[in-house]
This record gives C-alpha cells, sequence and structure tokens, in this order.
C-alpha cells in the first residue's frame, strides 16, 4: 500500500521546500545550511517545538563539507563516549528516512579498517573490545578473513605494508550524503524553519552580555539564540566576536574513479596509507585522502593527492590499477588537537552556541549532533551526551581519545 | 594547492618539502606566573588578530576571510631551515615578498 | 584513386591528411567476432570502418549509444579492451591481438535485453530514487541491490591484476613556458616563446601536431590547410629548446602552474605510459574548441556525431562516416566539413544552420549552393529517427512552423563550437559569458597564465597563429625566466606582434547561442548529458523540485558527473537552466569543472611505486640468521628470528645467556656549541647538566602538552659537546625538534644527525660481558665501567667504539656504537666470541617484551594522547625546579601532576594461571565479587597497553592504561576482550607496580 501510493506521488513534483520570506527577528538563528545546521533546525522544530528559526546559508545548502565528504557512516571510534555518540547517529539513517519520507540511500555495507602492524592489531582489539562492550558490533579480523570479506585485497608480503589484521564494524555504510541535506531541509522547512540561501553573515551582534542578532547580506536579523554550526568556516565566524578556538580549517581531497559494475561491497580503510574508500551506488569508487597541515580555505584540490591516493590504492587492492580517475574535489576539515568535536552553549555570551570542530567526523555525526544540539539549544542545560565535548578540555589537557596520537607542535599536524 | 614557498636558503621549492610549523605567535612564554589556561591557549588556540575580517559591504559575493598569517615552516627534504613566512589563508599562496624571513 | 576498388570494406581512399597505414593491417576481436584494422586506427575507427554502430548501451535507459566524439567527450564508446573496463575506444590505438567488448550490455549492444527500459523513462524523473523505494523500510536493501547492478559501466575482476605488463614510468619536467595544445596557437605560441631561449614544453593529447588544422585541406592564402600545420610542425619540432610531448594529455594545472598530464608511449616508447608533472613559470593554454552539443529528440541516436567526428573520420581515419548525411550546426567550420564530406563522396542532402541567414561565411555558403546542398539558415535538427541507428531526420526551423524530413544515416549535429575550457577552469581564470561567442571567455587571467587561439572566438588561421604568438611572447616576459636583454626583445616583439594582431586580422567571430533544438515536447528525449542519460526533461524537473541552478541540478539530477564530466553537460546545462528561471544567459554560471581534465589510470598515477626504505648495516647478517623483516618506519627491521611470534628462545637467551640484537635505527646525534646545553635544558625534561663525560643520562622530551614524545640517552663528550640518542623512530624529526622549540633564541648550536654514519648493536645477557672481553682489550668491568657509564673502547684489529652500558632489556647490556663501515666486522667478532656462552641474535618482537617485563616504556605502545610523562610513571624524570630553562612540556606537567580523574600506566598481574588476554582487552572495571560471580563498573575504565605470559616470571604481566580510580596498587581489575560480538573472554589481575622482572634491578647493575 505504502508503495502504491508513493508511487503515485513521486511523478508529483513539488520543491521540496518553499523559498521563505525573510524576517527581521527569528527566536533561534542557524549559520550554516550544511548537515549539523539543518539537522538542528529540524529537531529544534521536531522536538522542541521551536519553529521560528532560520538557517542561513552563504552559498546553496549542502555547499560545505556536507556535500564533498566521502558519505562514510560508521560507529567504531576508538573511545566510549565518541562510541555511544555516533552509534545513535549510525541507528538515526534508518529512521530519518521514515521521518522525513526521503530516501537517505543508507547502504548498510559495513566497514573494514586495515591495520598493518604488530601495534595495530591491539589497537584494533582495544576497539573491538569496547564496541562489542557497549552493543556495538565489531569484529577483529586476520589477513585471511580481511581478504574474504574484500576479495582482492593483496594479503601477501608484497606491500611496503602488509595487512597485519582487520577492524571490521558490520553495522557501517555510507549515505547519499546530499540526499541528508535535501531531506533534512524538507522536513525542517515543513515544519516552519526557514532556510536562506545566499546569505552571507557578516557581523553578529551582542548586548549584555547576550547574543541579539546577526548582521548579513540580506540585511539585520534579530534573534534570541544564535547557533555556529558552520563546519571550516566556524573559527572564522566565531573570530567574529574574538573568540578563539583550537580548531584548524584545512584542507581535504577526496576523488572519484569512473563507474563500475559493483565488486566492492564494503568501505575499507587504512589509516597506514591514508586512504579510505568505498564504491557508491552509481558503481564508482569513491576514496578521500589526508589533509595538508596549513590552515587554508580553499578548496583547491592538488596533483600530489591524486597521485597519492592511486600509489596508495593499487598497494591495497592491484586490480585497481585497472580503473580511472575522473573526479577530484576538496572540502574543508575543521581540526581541533584530538579530532573530537567541540559542542558547546552559552560561549562567552548567552544565548551563543556552538557546534564544531568535527575534522572528518562531521558528515556520520550531523544528524545526532543536530538533535542534541537541538536539545540544548531547546533547555539552556548541556545534554549529558554532550558533557565529553566541551571546550575547556583543551584547557585542562583532557583530551577525548579518539585517536591515540599525539600532536607535534599544537596547531593540527 | 601544490604551491611553493620561498626558503631564505633554497629558493622557491614545491610546498610539500616543507613541514609546517603553525602560526608565530611570538617566543615561548615564561613560565613563572604562567596560568596553565593561558598556557594551554598558546599552544592549541588559532589567533585571529583583530577578529575575523568581515566582508566589504556591498560586496555581491565572498566567502568569510581570515587576515594574512604569518607562519613556520621548516624545510625538511632540502636545507633544514625554520622560517617565517606570510601566507594568506584564503588563496593558500605566499603573499609576495612574505618569504626568507 | 586507382586503387579505389580494392579499399578495404567501409573506407575512403587516403587522402593527404590520412593517419592510416592500410599496408600494415592489424587483426582484433570485437565481442569475438575477427576484424580487421590498421595501424594508425583508434579502437574506434576501426570498429566504424568495421560497420559496428552501437558500441555500448546507456547507463539508466540502455539506450544504444554509439560514436559520438574523437576525444573521450562520453562514455559512449567506452569498453571493455583485452579485459580492462572502461577503455576509451576513441582515443586507444589499434593494436594487433585486442579483445574488445561493449559494456553495460545483456548480449549484443544492438539487442540489448534491458533495452525495454528506455520506455519507463517517463517513471524515472529527476531524482526519483530520492522519493522511491524507501516505504516500507525493509525493501529498501532490494531495490537498493537491483540500483547497484543496474548502475556502473565496465566490469572489474578485483582478484586481477590489471596493467602489469608494460613500464609505468615517470618524469620531473621543468620549463619557463608551458603551452597546453599542439595546434596552430599552441605551436606558434611554443616558437614564439622559445626565441628568448627560454625552456618550452608543448603538450598535445593528440598522437600528432596540427589541431583543426592538421586535417583541413581548404585552400588558405595559396595553400591547403594541412600544409600550414605540417610547417609549423617541421619548425616546433627542429627547435632545440621546446621539447614536444604528443598523446600527451594534460590532466590539471594546479597551484604556482604545476601542469600534470601522462603520456601515452608509442610503439618505441619504453614505457606503456608516463605520468609526468612540469613545473612551469608560464602557461598558455591553446586548447581550442570542440562542438557544442545539441539537445534535440533522440540526439543520441548512434549515427549522431560531431561535426569534428564525422570530418576527421573521414579525413584521419580515410572511414566513410555514412552514406548519406544531414547537418545541424551553428559554425562554419562545420559547413567547411560539410562540403568536405560532400567532396569526399558522402551525400549530403541537407544543412540546417541554427544561425539566421547571413551570417554564415558565404563563400562556403556558395560551396553548398556549388554542390546542390540545400542550407536552411535559422534552422535546426528537432528529431531524429530509427531505433538502433539513425535512418531519418527532421529539421524545423527555430522560429515559426514547417518541417522537413531527410533519410539519411549520419546526422551531424551541433550548436556550434565552445571552448575547451578545462584548464582555464582549473587556474581559476575568472570565466564570464560573452554574448558575441556565445561561449565562456576568460574576463580575467591568473598571473601568468595566457590564453591563445580558437577559443577565443578566433578562426581565421592567421588570426590564431597571431594569438599564439603574441601569448608566447607574453609569456617569454612574464616568466621572468629569460635574461634582462631577451626579455627587452621578447617586449619588443609582443608590441610588434600585438600591432600586427589588431592590423586588419579577423577577430572572434560571433558563434551561435542554441539553447535546443525546436519543437522539444515533453515527452521528448534530448539528452543534456550522455553519460547518466540526463535529459531536458529531467532537467525541468529537477529546476520544479528547486534544484534549479546548475551546481544544485548537477548533484540532484546527475548531469555532468559521468565520464564526460562538464564537457558535453557544462555549456548547455548553464544556458538550458538560464532560460528556465527566466533570467538572462549571461547570469549562468555552469558547475565548477573538477580535474582531472582527462583520466589518468591508477596504475600510470601510481607510476614504477619505487619502494623507498632503508636497510641497516647488518640486514645481510640478519637473514642469515632467518630474520623476519618487517617494516618499522622508513626502516626494514629483524622483528623474529623463527616461527614462533612469541620468541620465548631468543626470550629466554637473553635472560640466560647472552643476546645480540642489531639496533642501528636508533636515533644519533651530536649537539655542540656554546648554547647545546641551553638547548638540551629546553627540549629534555630533566637536569641536562648532569649528562657529563662517561656518564649516560636518561631522559625523555614531551610536547606542550606533557605528552612524551621520546627518550634516550645524552652523554657528555667533551666542552658544549654532547652525544645523544632518540628512539628509531623520532630520529628523523629531531633536528627539526630541537631547531623548532629554539627557533626564537637565536642560540649557538650546532646538530648533526649521526643516525646513518653510525651502527649500533647491541649485546644483552648475563654473559654480555664475557663476550665483550673476547673483543677488547679495555676494561668493561662493573668497578672501571658502571652502568649507565659510556666508555670509548677499542675492539677486534682497532675499531673504536662508542660504548654504552644500559638497560633497556633489563640485563647486563652493552650497546656498542661504530661506523656503519666496520658494523658487520664487529657484528662477526661478538657472534664469534659469544659462541661459547650461547650467543643469538633477538629482534624488535624479543626486546619488545624483554622491556616489557621491566616496565620500560615504548612511545605510543605504553603511552598516548591523553597521558603525560607523569601520567605513565616518568614524572620523576621532570626536574620541577627548573622554570627558567622553559622546558617543554613543563607547563603542561605542573597543570596536570595533581589534576584529579586522569588515566594512569599501571602494570598488572593476570590471576588465571593460563589464559588468552592480548593487547587491547579493555579494562572494565573494579574486579568485585558480585552475585553472578566478577563484575565490572559497567563502564570501560582503560585498555591493555601490552600483555605478555612471561617464562621467566612464570605469570602473565602487562600494563594498561587506566582510570585512576582503578589504578590502585594490589585492587583487582576486571579485563575483558571481546574480538567477536557474543564471545566476551575476561580475567582478573591484580594491579602491581612495574618492573616484574628483577625489580631491584641487581641484573642490570651486575
Amino acid at each position: 500500500m505504502a508503495l502504491a501510493s508513493a508511487a503515485v506521488n513521486w511523478l508529483k513534483l513539488r520543491r521540496l521546500w518553499r523559498p521563505s520570506p525573510l524576517k527581521r527577528r527569528y527566536d533561534t538563528v542557524i549559520i550554516g545550511g550544511g548537515v549539523h545546521g539543518l539537522a538542528t533546525a529540524y529537531y529544534l522544530a521536531r522536538n522542541h517545538g521551536i519553529r521560528d528559526v532560520a538557517v542561513l546559508e552563504s552559498h546553496y545548502i549542502g555547499f560545505g563539507g556536507s556535500g564533498r565528504n566521502t558519505a562514510i557512516v560508521r560507529a567504531n571510534q576508538r573511545t566510549a563516549e565518541n562510541v555511544r555518540l555516533y552509534d545513535e547517529g549510525l541507528k538515526l539513517w534508518r529512521v530519518l528516512t521514515d521521518e522525513l519520507d526521503f530516501n537517505l540511500m543508507f547502504f548498510n555495507c559495513g566497514s573494514l579498517l586495515l591495520g598493518h602492524s604488530e601495534a595495530s592489531t591491539g589497537a584494533f582489539r582495544m576497539a573491538a573490545s569496547t564496541h562489542n562492550f557497549m552493543g556495538v558490533h565489531s569484529e577483529l579480523l586476520d589477513p585471511q578473513q580481511c581478504a574474504e570479506v574484500i576479495p582482492g585485497l593483496d594479503i601477501s608480503d608484497r606491500p611496503r605494508f602488509p595487512i597485519q589484521a582487520g577492524l571490521y564494524h558490520p553495522p557501517g555504510g555510507i549515505v547519499r550524503h546530499d540526499a541528508v541535506v535535501w531531506g533534512l531541509a524538507k522536513g525542517a522547512a515543513a515544519r516552519g524553519v526557514h532556510i536562506h540561501q545566499g546569505c552571507d553573515v557578516r557581523g553578529i551582534k551582542t548586548d549584555a552580555g547576550r547574543v541579539t542578532g546577526v548582521r548579513t547580506s540580506l540585511g539585520d536579523i534579530g534573534c534570541n539564540r544564535l547557533g555556529i554550526m558552520a563546519g571550516g568556516y566556524s573559527t572564522a565566524i566565531a573570530a567574529i566576536l574574538g573568540i578563539e578556538l583550537p580548531i584548524h580549517p584545512l584542507t581535504i581531497q577526496a576523488m572519484v574513479t569512473h563507474p563500475l559494475k559493483p565488486f566492492l561491497h564494503h568501505v575499507f580503510s587504512s589509516t597506514a596509507y591514508h586512504v579510505y574508500a568505498n564504491q557508491t551506488l552509481k558503481g564508482e569508487i569513491a576514496t578521500g585522502a589526508h589533509m595538508d597541515p596549513q590552515v587554508n580555505y580553499t578548496t583547491d584540490a592538488t596533483a600530489y593527492y591524486l597521485k597519492h591516493q592511486a600509489e596508495a590504492l593499487v598497494e591495497l587492492m592491484p586490480a585497481l590499477r585497472g580503473v580511472r580517475f575522473m573526479r577530484i574535489w576538496a572540502g574543508l576539515a575543521d581540526m581541533t588537537p584530538d579530532m573530537a568535536p567541540i559542542m558547546e552553549g552559552n560561549l562567552g555570551w548567552d544565548g551563543l552556541y556552538l557546534d564544531a570542530g568535527w575534522g572528518y567526523f562531521g558528515f556520520k555525526s550531523g544528524p545526532v549532533a543536530g538533535k542534541y544540539m537541538a536539545e540544548y539549544m531547546a533547555t539552556g542545560e548541556r545534554p549529558e551526551m554532550l558533557k565529553a565535548f566541551q571546550l575547556k578540555r583543551f584547557l585542562e589537557n583532557r583530551y577525548s581519545g579518539e585517536t591515540p596520537a599525539v600532536m607535534k607542535y599544537g596547531h593540527w599536524d | 594547492m601544490t604551491f611553493r614557498l620561498t626558503c631564505p636558503v633554497c629558493g622557491k621549492r614545491d610546498v610539500y618539502e616543507f613541514t609546517f610549523g603553525g602560526q608565530e605567535r611570538g617566543p615561548r612564554p615564561a613560565q613563572e606566573g604562567l596560568s596553565a589556561e593561558e598556557h594551554f591557549r598558546w599552544v592549541q588556540f588559532r589567533l585571529i588578530p583583530g577578529g575575523c575580517e568581515t566582508r566589504e559591504e556591498g560586496a555581491s559575493r565572498a566567502d568569510v576571510r581570515e587576515p594574512l598569517q604569518e607562519e613556520w615552516w621548516y624545510h625538511g627534504q632540502g636545507c633544514g631551515v625554520w622560517f617565517t613566512t606570510t601566507r594568506d589563508p584564503m588563496t593558500n599562496r605566499e603573499v609576495e615578498g612574505g618569504g626568507g624571513g | 584513386m586507382a586503387d579505389a576498388g580494392r579499399l578495404p570494406e567501409g573506407r575512403l581512399p587516403p587522402g593527404p591528411t590520412c593517419r592510416v597505414d592500410f599496408s600494415r593491417p592489424l587483426a582484433f576481436t570485437f565481442l569475438g567476432r575477427p576484424m580487421t584494422g590498421f595501424a594508425g586506427d583508434t579502437v574506434a575507427s576501426a570498429l566504424y570502418a568495421a560497420g559496428v554502430r552501437v558500441f555500448s548501451r546507456s547507463l539508466k535507459y540502455h539506450r544504444p549509444r554509439g560514436l559520438y566524439s574523437m576525444d573521450g567527450e562520453s562514455s559512449n564508446t567506452f569498453m571493455a579492451i583485452d579485459g580492462v573496463p572502461n577503455e576509451c575506444a576513441e582515443t586507444t590505438a589499434l593494436r594487433a591481438g585486442m579483445s574488445v567488448a561493449a559494456q553495460n550490455v545483456r548480449g549484443d549492444p544492438r539487442t540489448d535485453r534491458f533495452a525495454f527500459i528506455d520506455r519507463f523513462d517517463r517513471l524515472m524523473p529527476a531524482g526519483f530514487y530520492y522519493r522511491l523505494f524507501h516505504r516500507p523500510y525493509r525493501l529498501w536493501p532490494l531495490f537498493q541491490n537491483g540500483l547497484r547492478r543496474m548502475a556502473g559501466t565496465g566490469v572489474l575482476d578485483p582478484r586481477r591484476n590489471y596493467h602489469r605488463d608494460g613500464v609505468r614510468a615517470e618524469r620531473h619536467l621543468n620549463a619557463e613556458v608551458a603551452v597546453v595544445g599542439g595546434g596552430a596557437a599552441g605551436m606558434s605560441a611554443a616558437l614564439a616563446a622559445a626565441e628568448s631561449g627560454l625552456r618550452v614544453c608543448l603538450f598535445e593529447r593528440r598522437p600528432w601536431l596540427g589541431g583543426h588544422l592538421a586535417w583541413r585541406v581548404r585552400d588558405f592564402e595559396g595553400e591547403p590547410l594541412h600544409h600550414r600545420a605540417g610547417a609549423l610542425a617541421a619548425r616546433v619540432r627542429a627547435t632545440g629548446n621546446v621539447r614536444v610531448f604528443t598523446s600527451s594529455p594534460v590532466t590539471g594545472v594546479w597551484g604556482d602552474n604545476l601542469v600534470t598530464g601522462f603520456t601515452i608511449g608509442a610503439r618505441d616508447d619504453p614505457f606503456r605510459e608516463c605520468h609526468w608533472e612540469c613545473r612551469a613559470g608560464t602557461v598558455v593554454v591553446a586548447s581550442g574548441c570542440m562542438d557544442r552539443p545539441l539537445v534535440f529528440n533522440h540526439n543520441d541516436r548512434p549515427g549522431v556525431m560531431q561535426a569534428g567526428t564525422a570530418w576527421r573520420l573521414a579525413r584521419m581515419y580515410a572511414v566513410r562516416p555514412g552514406g548519406a548525411a544531414v547537418f545541424s550546426v551553428g559554425d562554419d567550420m562545420s559547413l567547411e566539413a560539410a562540403v568536405d564530406l560532400a567532396d569526399l563522396g558522402v551525400e549530403v542532402r541537407g544543412v540546417a544552420d541554427a544561425r539566421e541567414a547571413g551570417r554564415q561565411d558565404p563563400g562556403l555558403v556558395a560551396s553548398l549552393a556549388e554542390r546542390d546542398i540545400p542550407v536552411l539558415s535559422g534552422w535546426a535538427a528537432s528529431r531524429a529517427m530509427g531505433r538502433r541507428r539513425v535512418k531519418a531526420c527532421e529539421l524545423r526551423p527555430l522560429r515559426g512552423g514547417g518541417s522537413r524530413r531527410f533519410r539519411c544515416d549520419l546526422l551531424v549535429a551541433n550548436g556550434g563550437m565552445q571552448p575547451r575550457i578545462g584548464v582555464l577552469a582549473t587556474v581559476k581564470a575568472k570565466l564570464a559569458y560573452c554574448a558575441d561567442t556565445h561561449s565562456y571567455q576568460p574576463e580575467e587571467l591568473p598571473e601568468g597564465v595566457f590564453v591563445a587561439g580558437s577559443m577565443t572566438g578566433l578562426r581565421d588561421p592567421r588570426s590564431i597563429e597571431a594569438s599564439g604568438r603574441l601569448a608566447g611572447h607574453r609569456a617569454a616576459v612574464s616568466c621572468r625566466g629569460g635574461a634582462a636583454t631577451t626579455a627587452v626583445d621578447a617586449a619588443s616583439a609582443v608590441r610588434r606582434d600585438a600591432g600586427s594582431a589588431a592590423d586588419g586580422l579577423p577577430g572572434p567571430v560571433s558563434g551561435c547561442d542554441i539553447r535546443h533544438g525546436p519543437a522539444l515536447g515533453r515527452g521528448a528525449k534530448a539528452f543534456v548529458d550522455l553519460d547518466e542519460d540526463g535529459t531536458y526533461k529531467n532537467v525541468v524537473e529537477s529546476a520544479a523540485q528547486g534544484f534549479d541552478v546548475p551546481e544544485l541540478a548537477k548533484r540532484f539530477g546527475g548531469f555532468g558527473l559521468g565520464p564526460g564530466q562538464y564537457r558535453v553537460t557544462g555549456q548547455n546545462l548553464a544556458m538550458i537552466m538560464a532560460d528556465l528561471r527566466g533570467d538572462p544567459v549571461e547570469t549562468a554560471t555552469p558547475t565548477t569543472v573538477r580535474p582531472p581534465l582527462v583520466p589518468p589510470s591508477l596504475a600510470t598515477l601510481a607510476g614504477p611505486g619505487h619502494d623507498v626504505h632503508k636497510r641497516t648495516p647488518l640486514h645481510g647478517e640478519l637473514a642469515g640468521w632467518g630474520a623476519v623483516f618487517r617494516r618499522a618506519g622508513e626502516w626494514e627491521r629483524a622483528r623474529y628470528f623463527s616461527e614462533d611470534h612469541s620468541c620465548r628462545d631468543e626470550i629466554l637467551n637473553v635472560r640466560r645467556n647472552v643476546g645480540i640484537l642489531d639496533s642501528s635505527p636508533l636515533g644519533k646525534f651530536r649537539i655542540h656549541g656554546p648554547d647545546a646545553l641551553k638547548a638540551l635544558q629546553r627540549v629534555y625534561v630533566s637536569d641536562m647538566r648532569e649528562a657529563r663525560p662517561g656518564r649516560c643520562k636518561y631522559s625523555a622530551m614531551c610536547n606542550d602538552m606533557g605528552q612524551l614524545v621520546d627518550d634516550g640517552l645524552v652523554v657528555g663528550e667533551g666542552d658544549h659537546d654532547y652525544y645523544f640518542t632518540t628512539s628509531s623512530g623520532r630520529a628523523g624529526s629531531t633536528v627539526e625538534w630541537f631547531r623548532y622549540h629554539t627557533r626564537h633564541d637565536g642560540w649557538d648550536y650546532n646538530l648533526v644527525n649521526l643516525t646513518d654514519v653510525l651502527g649500533s648493536v647491541n649485546v644483552a645477557g648475563p654473559n654480555a660481558r664475557r663476550v665483550l672481553e673476547r673483543v677488547t682489550t679495555d676494561d668493561v668491568s662493573n668497578e672501571a665501567f658502571p652502568y649507565l657509564g659510556c666508555r670509548h673502547i677499542t675492539v677486534g684489529d682497532g675499531v673504536g667504539a662508542r660504548c654504552l652500558r644500559l638497560g633497556f632489556v633489563g640485563e647486563l647490556s652493552f650497546e656498542l656504537h661504530v661506523p656503519s663501515s666496520y658494523c658487520r666486522y664487529v657484528w662477526a667478532l661478538l657472534v664469534e666470541a659469544g659462541a661459547d656462552f650461547g650467543i643469538q641474535p633477538f629482534g624488535l618482537e624479543a626486546q619488545y617484551c624483554l622491556r616489557a617485563e621491566k616496565g620500560h616504556v615504548i612511545i605510543g605502545a605504553e603511552s598516548e594522547a591523553r597521558v603525560t610523562l607523569t601520567d605513565i610513571g616518568m614524572g620523576w624524570l621532570w626536574d620541577r625546579e627548573d622554570t627558567v630553562s622553559k622546558k617543554v612540556g613543563a607547563p603542561a606537567l605542573r597543570a596536570c601532576e595533581n589534576q584529579p580523574g586522569r588515566m594512569k600506566l599501571v602494570g598488572f598481574r593476570v590471576d588465571e594461571r593460563s589464559g588468552s588476554l592480548r593487547d587491547g582487552a579493555v579494562v572494565v572495571g573494579r574486579a568485585e565479587r558480585g552475585v553472578g560471580g566478577m563484575a565490572g563498573d559497567g563502564e570501560i575504565a582503560g585498555y591493555v597497553c601490552t600483555t605478555r605470559r612471561s617464562d621467566v616470571l612464570g605469570w602473565q604481566y602487562g600494563m594498561a592504561l587506566v582510570h585512576e580510580g582503578v589504578a590502585v596498587h594490589g585492587g583487582r581489575l576486571l579485563i575483558r576482550q571481546e574480538e567477536l560480538p557474543g564471545r566476551p573472554e575476561s580475567c582478573t589481575a591484580t594491579v602491581v607496580p612495574p618492573p616484574f622482572y628483577d625489580p631491584e634491578g641487581t641484573k642490570l647493575r651486575s
């Protein structure tokens, strides 16, 4: 029945969301029309009845990191507080697909992280034990099992860093990133949220310790609450108020090959080779690379990564020698020293909220972060789930453990 | 971008020969009387002097802007010298005359 | 012409511009059927000559697709060639024995079994999949698998090794001027730039130079155009400072004019493909034009092709493009093609020109009239007929009524020419719509980038060449590569050329602004994008759903996301979308052009894949002992000496007899100069004044967060002179580290990395001294050479060694640092001397266990980002009194030393006698006896860094990083590992302080 009504509906082409008139004042203004901003707006309206919300997007929604990532979703983080958050996020794709009545194309293909040293086996055992203890499915695999999961992986001694272990995480997968943006926009707009594209934020107004509004290219807008959720641009926006953050916007690159019939049925990744790859529903191998360390707002790709990525991929899966890259692009990753985000409320000014520093985990966390930021903004009380992601941890030297690696010099390297 | 940096010893070289050393923030502060917060800010927080320059009114279209950044680079695959240069984070290019400091 | 009767089937008599050699037939197969082509053919030209019209089936609708372009503008002719998927038949040179197969077909491409899908296009509006298939959700995986199977084109066998044959090479070029495009403009630019003596690289994607002049036979200034191209090419080839790269597509021009691309090897090249990167001072972009596709009903039928395609088939490959042709075009070059094809014997039945009458070249109009070819100005194709290939077409006026039908098997269609803007877009030239040429033209060029040739709208060969010369001279002046005098010369040449260019030569010609063919009905299948079957109707549908700018429509409807990228789709989508929005066409912004401009294979990008790594001077010796090597950083190191990876025998031999370890990768440095001590005080946490001659000072380096980054020994060598060691992994960044942390101080010290200069051999075990005594006459007794001492001793026939008495593995141990060239000698000496004492080599894994028994920390194994030096029990190293040296890490250590709630490193003893506990198990809290046995706290409280069962101790020991609350000596930990869900194993352990082995340290002091 549902299928029949969908079939009748899908030929009626309507705007997914209607353009709204710009009001001079909203209860809540969110800067950033990406997954985080839209999800926060959606949940403010859906869960907290706060519908007088505007989402301001400088370009078009999904222009930033939301539309530039490799769409991988997973919950196999390293430490408990991170696993808890991402696990809830992972379970939301299906729920949202229903709620938004928009196919987010969640392909639950599972992901396989490859290890290339004796030490990685221990690190994977630690992760798998943590996950399974928390009810998140992960498996520690030996090289032979890795090759059974992903035929074509080179598990011989030939590669520079032979595969020695795998961390298999069946609940992971990929989601169509643009669909998430559009679906959330649809859902938010349907609940009364105004989405303003092409709206640059040029200033933030405060009065007596409170945020009172924003100056934009479309005029001044008053508000009681302001959320900065602008991904890589968040630090620059926070800096308008003189807020300094340990966030470093870096260019991160991704690329796709020509489309192929399905042969790679899982996400695979390797930190030793700085590579992650999956086959999209359209058949391209989408793969993401490492980052250049210097702060940089361009979304320029480099020849270096095109080559580096090819070198890495053919080491792991020699059959990929036979495919071609057809497109490379870049986005911004807002890196913090411990690779975990900063979710803060009443940051220096009452009513000022910040959700940033997601690095390259911003897509997979979008909806769940939005859910909790909405709760935070609606109640003014920091949700338990967000206690691990406060700014003060950097001033107390309490990193989140998202990565074991230590930074060389305090900036992100 | 595959840009080049001006090493004071070796001249213009591909950026991938260098290690990034972060913003120039002045000499290491004296430890006497240094609070933990001051220290951790000095190490990790990015300084955006004068806040972020907001866009000129009337400009049709622009991204957020950050000011030019004076920063450290190490010529690891070359002469092994640390030097400062000035780079525009908006274009990811060294500013002319910024090298050789 | 006399041989016309003996021409191979489908071929025309070879003319003066033909590149195919009929004397060299090449046999190949298509879908198993034997076929013959000739040297000089591409796979596509050979197939077309052999009568193949349907090359593939389209992605979504499985429509038949044929030869549309010759430069790989779409995936129409992507084929599996020798099993390699997605090879472009248009640009792949034919070789003997090739096996060619069609893609995305079930059965024969002419009768594909999925062809029926085309009838359901109405049910698949743009973005339909976002609004379908998810209800009920449980059915989605089924649909998803169906979608996946239908998507994609080529078939890759994941177990096959592709392109293992043939060498992949890599070149790094430098040039003052790089020229992209080897047509008349590019060649003129290269010649002009070369006049100043600069190094010029010219890159041309086709196998020959000349661009469109290479196949044009029209007379111009008394000679055929191709002679002009030939003459220019000869001059370019004869100019020593111009390096010419043909068959060399440019993949992108990146920051600071880094031009990248690859060269497809010719028969006599030593490589199959070669990736290159050219760092250029300036770049001249002369990449020419291509047909702008005409959007009309069934514009994707096999038989519909670019003017350039039909023309090149005939003129370069001597292939008959069709018997009866109709043209629906919008520029003079296509009219010239019509005339030329008619002269070659193709029956041209009619020419529609989307431009109004009077805008065509009168000479060409007259030539068409002479040949009785009707020209319909202001008309365009509205429809192609025929199911699998074009059989007829319908032309209509763009304004007003009426229509005409022509039977034909070739429909040459375009909406005029569009420049190949790829390179300009990647260098971030500001492109804007030019209402005269009706194309995107650079408004502003970045510094050091110049543009020339037909892409600027020029058509007259003299203008094209002049624009090339001008750009070449300008590039020469701009790049500053030339000496001042030549720059002056070049500058005057610029003035001269600029003068002559303005001096009566024709400028850019006005273009054609047609958006789509006439009478595009609701049901029309007029393709804007060939790769992903994006129709005009889909553009309308995207806009209706709110995706009404090209960048959004691209993402929503999939326009320009396939292998052709922006090339077929870009300009048309922007123009159509502007119309749909009711905006002036000048406001349309095309989608972003993304590199690579031509797709390189991963095999070529990966190149020869040199495996750069280091071996120690003792590699051969270790191999002789049966070492199993593993990569450790940049080094190849001996990890095991047997298949027993627990290394039981290696460990026991060190504990009972004596072992020998190649520790050469250890970082070894000398620092000297007046401020050497200051530098040491800055980076090490301890009081480094204690590093005196003959005495090793052990200390650690922290980063500014107080996290451990390195540890090692420092020995005084003399006044302001120290020798020190670092961990192997840090050797490469130690100089960087010292200099970074003293960068503001202006201190005077020299730091020399001796890591590769000196090898080191470690002899450890109760018998170590006895071994050493046999190779030296120096006094190595415990009294003369105590623990942590450092002596210069002479071994064997007078080899001087710096000998350090250490205790990393917890035994009496000497480490000999000797010049690398003496390492093998010293090793042999020690092995021989130790034979009576049971000397055996041990590897990294044994060392790892030995030190762990001793409770010694390895960076990264027992330390991580959440813990400081103090947290891991090494706080005793920190000289907390020193606040003047500004020690790196000291403020963080001070801030955190008494901070509650931190993680701590603890030692533990596993309570069970035997168990499977291994590194990485998690601590789930204090073990307390509960109702159902042992229960933890329900929270993860840390993890096991290292644990081993020790044969020496007789129990399993370990070190764990745990929350402070459970880091209580004598307390019990509940440890759990769950490698597979539902299969947890747990055990309890008692917190005991390390070291586990020889806690009093008597062994290493013996």
